[in-house]
């Protein structure tokens, strides 16, 4: 089992240099200026050059590449260009909010799509089957920015439930936190809801047709017991698939959400550095990035072992 | 997830917020965009420039009736030959870290300043020396009297010649000073500081303000507020959602077509800022062809009016912008009708007429059409049928900002990443004042994108500088005016007097081309 583990991390490192690579040069062949940007507006050209070359922009990209992964190779991924702090410190400050928001949208995904996928394929093809996938549809059809004007408009401004947009950090009580999450994590549910209750249904539609259900069946079980313990726990890998790939997602993808709540999380980092051409961020972010996704699938892995003892064995 | 369970975390953190809000009053802003550092040496972004005002005091300061007043200074005196300038700083001046302001961190500040800042480079040019002579007196000695030296130093709007400490001065300006310090109303808080989302300051107790009334930047600024953040918000929608449910107080800039979001609505209101104006551009590149001939530029006036760009704008909000083509800005002492008419009005055929008499061989001109920014994007839309229309070939290229931000830099052929025309806004501020117009001062190789060029124009600019009289400096701006559109430096395309969002529970707040927030307090 750790050797099973180790592997996969060290399997890891090849594809992190590539990333590195690749996203470095697409930062770079992306036209567009830092300085200029850092400059501001209505600043002269002598002002931009004196700010390029202070930032080191002016040299060869190979040897701005080197510097950069020499660097990295300690911890350090440089400072931003925009902001002059250090990109680890800009990444740590924006983890919490994304992290929090991500788990508080996977429980609420979870808790509402592996059932409803469930039901749905136990009553295949009934009414009840209909209309969850109907809702499921719509769920991943509906951008999540129209889903997110909708529940600000219904819930923050005319209900005043929650707040229209922010963040409530942790350390300043989980309640506010969890309110202050609530809206968007329901925006995202929506999305992510719809994409796992279908990949739900298929795979228990597919898992009731099998033997061993009909044995169930015979020995007299009740109906949810078979469903939510015998076909319900050998979908497990697909499902579990699904919800990693999603969970990498939402740590990632949440741009649009984190923005329409202006929720300060990862997404926004990285959609700002874009437009600011911060490279330092960029790279930094990625990296980030592709770490917590080799991280995420390994989780992902090592859950199949503790699912399906025929893969423990 | 039941209802009532929505209910009670709802109803739990009102309470927590609202005992939050009784411990301590702040002040919630949301500027167009983010704070990334505080040294408004370092760059002549506005958002930068507003926040810096609450942190950093300065020498001078601008009044409501555009005169400029001590504000740090006690007083300056002159003498009679109008070469020495003796200022004097007030008592009880004291930078946030608890030291005293010396007069050596004041010159160390307006030197770092005026490497940088137009009219700091004509202050220094004209300087002999710049020293203190103690802790309170610094003593500023010209090689011949120039009448701008207090209007340079009571600059409003970027670079705005702030006072730090010596050492942090010491920096050269192009390397934005990370820890900044301050002397003004309110302190950074730098630990709560997370650049693309949030600023915080707290009222600064030591901070001992003028006793006169405040009047734009001058006068006494107090703080009434224990806190201020300014959050970055970059969805417009919600910023305009969170002030009207009370979450935010002030909103830099409502969109015209957002402005019906505040109908029937009590908590906020717009405010048509008429003080604030700015104006939009489309700047001419004179190097490359088929610009680079004075016809063609002519054609180009022809070609463009401003009523569609500014409708395109603002739609129906008529009152939120002005038809103008006045260099200085209209409604201002240098303001002039002279040359407007090859401006503001379109004749295509005239402008077919003239391309043809110049010999246009079709050479297209490249739009470089910016699709991020919402008000770039609807100005490029309206360009491109109205060129093509005067017989101009167009190559339209769409694009984001921060590439034609790159791109209007190079002094390159259009085919080696240079370019022809883009759009651009300038501040009220900068654009009434001839010594700091970029548009009037013809310096070819030297001057601002577009690279305008004309000897007379910098002989007018020189003149201007050592003019006595005012009349002398309105004859001057007038003749300014006169050549710049003969030149085409760029196409004027009106002036704009975007709303502000406010709540209504504020009073005092001050209506100017830069935002303060000083003076400003709650009702409840």
């Amino acid at each position: 089992m750790i050797r099973y583990a180790a592997a996969r991390v060290l399997a890891g490192i090849p594809t992190l240099l590539l990333v590195s690579v690749f996203i470095f040069s697409l930062a770079h062949i992306t036209p567009g200026d830092p300085a200029i940007l850092l400059a501001g507006d209505n600043a002269t050209p002598s002002q931009v050059a004196e700010i390029r070359s202070r930032l080191h922009l002016d040299l060869p990209l190979v040897q701005q590449f080197g510097i950069w992964l020499g660097n990295a190779l300690r911890f350090d991924l440089g400072n931003s260009i925009y902001s002059g702090k250090p990109v680890t410190e800009l990444i740590a400050q924006r983890i919490e909010p994304t992290l929090v928001l991500s788990f508080v949208t996977l429980l609420l995904t979870v808790l509402v799509a592996v059932p409803l996928g469930a039901v749905s394929a136990w009553k295949a093809n009934s009414i009840i089957d209909r209309i969850s996938m109907g809702i499921a549809v719509a769920g991943f059809s509906i951008p999540v920015f129209v889903i997110a004007y909708l529940l600000v408009y219904l819930f923050a401004v005319k209900l005043r439930l929650f707040p229209v947009q922010g963040y409530k950090w942790l350390a300043d009580g989980w309640i506010a936190t969890l309110n202050s999450v609530t809206l968007p994590a329901i925006a995202l549910a929506f999305v992510f809801s719809a994409l796992i209750a279908r990949v739900t249904r298929a795979s228990v539609l597919e898992a009731l047709g099998e033997n061993y259900i009909r044995t169930a069946h015979a020995k007299g079980l009740g109906a949810p017991r078979i469903l939510f313990v015998h076909a319900l726990r050998s979908v497990g890998v697909p499902v579990i698939t699904v919800i990693g790939i999603g969970f990498a997602t939402l740590v990632g993808g949440v741009v649009v959400t984190e923005s329409v709540f202006n929720i300060p999380g990862i997404g926004r980092l990285t959609v700002d550095a874009v437009t600011r051409r911060d490279y330092p961020v960029i790279q930094g972010v990625i990296l980030f990035f592709s770490v917590a996704l080799i991280f995420i699938n390994l989780l992902v892995d090592l859950s199949y072992a503790f699912i399906d003892p025929r893969i423990r064995g | 997830m039941p209802r009532h369970l929505f209910r009670a975390v709802g109803l739990a953190v009102l309470m927590v917020t609202a005992q939050a809000a009784s411990a301590e009053e702040t002040l919630r802003l949301r500027m167009n965009g983010d704070v990334n550092v505080l040294d408004p040496i370092s760059t002549t972004n506005f958002t930068i420039r507003n926040a810096s005002y609450l942190m950093f005091d300065t020498l001078f300061a601008m009044d409501e009736d555009y005169k400029v007043q001590p504000q740090m200074a006690e007083g300056a005196d002159v003498s009679d030959d109008g070469l020495v300038y003796t200022i004097t700083l007030r008592d009880g001046l004291k930078f946030h870290d608890g030291s005293p302001v010396t007069a050596e961190d004041a010159v160390a500040s307006i030197k770092r300043w005026g490497t940088v800042d137009g009219l700091g480079k004509i202050l220094f040019s004209k300087t002999a020396s710049l020293e203190a002579t103690d802790d309170k007196t610094i003593v500023l000695t010209l090689n011949e009297p120039w009448g701008l030296v207090l209007d340079a130093l009571g600059k409003i709007s970027s670079n705005v010649p702030v006072i730090m400490p010596a050492e942090q001065a010491a920096k050269p300006a192009s390397e934005a000073v990370t820890e900044p310090i301050g002397s003004g109303p309110y302190k950074l808080l730098p630990d709560e500081w997370v650049p693309g989302s949030i600023v915080v300051f707290e009222k600064f107790d030591d901070y001992v303000p003028r006793g006169e009334p405040a009047s734009l930047a001058a006068g006494g600024k107090v703080a009434h507020f224990d806190k201020v953040e300014i959050q970055y918000i970059p969805d417009t929608a919600t910023a305009i959602n969170a002030l009207i449910a009370g979450e935010i107080d002030w909103i830099e800039e409502v969109p015209a077509d957002m402005l019906m979001f505040f109908d029937g609505v009590e908590t906020a209101k717009t405010v048509a800022a008429r003080q604030s104006g700015n104006s939009a551009q489309l700047v001419v590149n004179h190097l490359n062809p088929p610009f680079d001939n004075p016809k063609i530029r002519h054609a180009l006036q022809l070609a463009v009016e401003q009523t569609p760009f500014l409708q395109a704008a603002f739609g129906d909000a008529t009152d939120s912008y002005l038809e103008c083509a006045a260099v200085f800005f209209c409604d201002t002492p240098y303001a002039s009708d002279i040359n407007t008419d090859r401006v503001l009005k379109r004749d295509p055929e005239a402008a077919r007429k003239l391309l043809e008499e110049a010999g246009y061989d079709g050479t297209p001109v490249l739009i470089m059409h910016v699709t991020d920014i919402a008000s770039q994007d609807n100005f490029y839309s309206v360009l491109a049928p109205m060129l093509k229309e005067a017989g101009f070939n167009v190559d339209v290229q769409p694009t984001d900002w921060a590439t034609v931000a790159t791109r209007r830099a190079s002094k390159e052929p259009v085919e080696n990443g240079g370019w022809n025309v883009f759009f651009t806004g300038w501040g009220f501020v900068d654009q009434s004042n001839p010594m700091t117009n970029v548009y009037v001062s013809g310096d070819c190789d030297n001057a601002w994108f577009g690279w305008a060029c004309s000897e007379r124009l910098q002989e007018l600019r020189t003149q201007f500088a050592v003019a006595t009289s005012e009349e002398e400096r309105k004859k001057l701006a007038t003749e300014m005016q006169e050549i710049t559109h003969d030149l085409v430096s760029y196409v004027p395309l009106g002036q704009a007097f975007p709303s502000v969002g406010l709540s209504t529970d504020l009073k005092g707040y001050i209506d100017g081309p830069v935002p303060f927030f000083w003076n400003l307090e709650r009702t409840h």
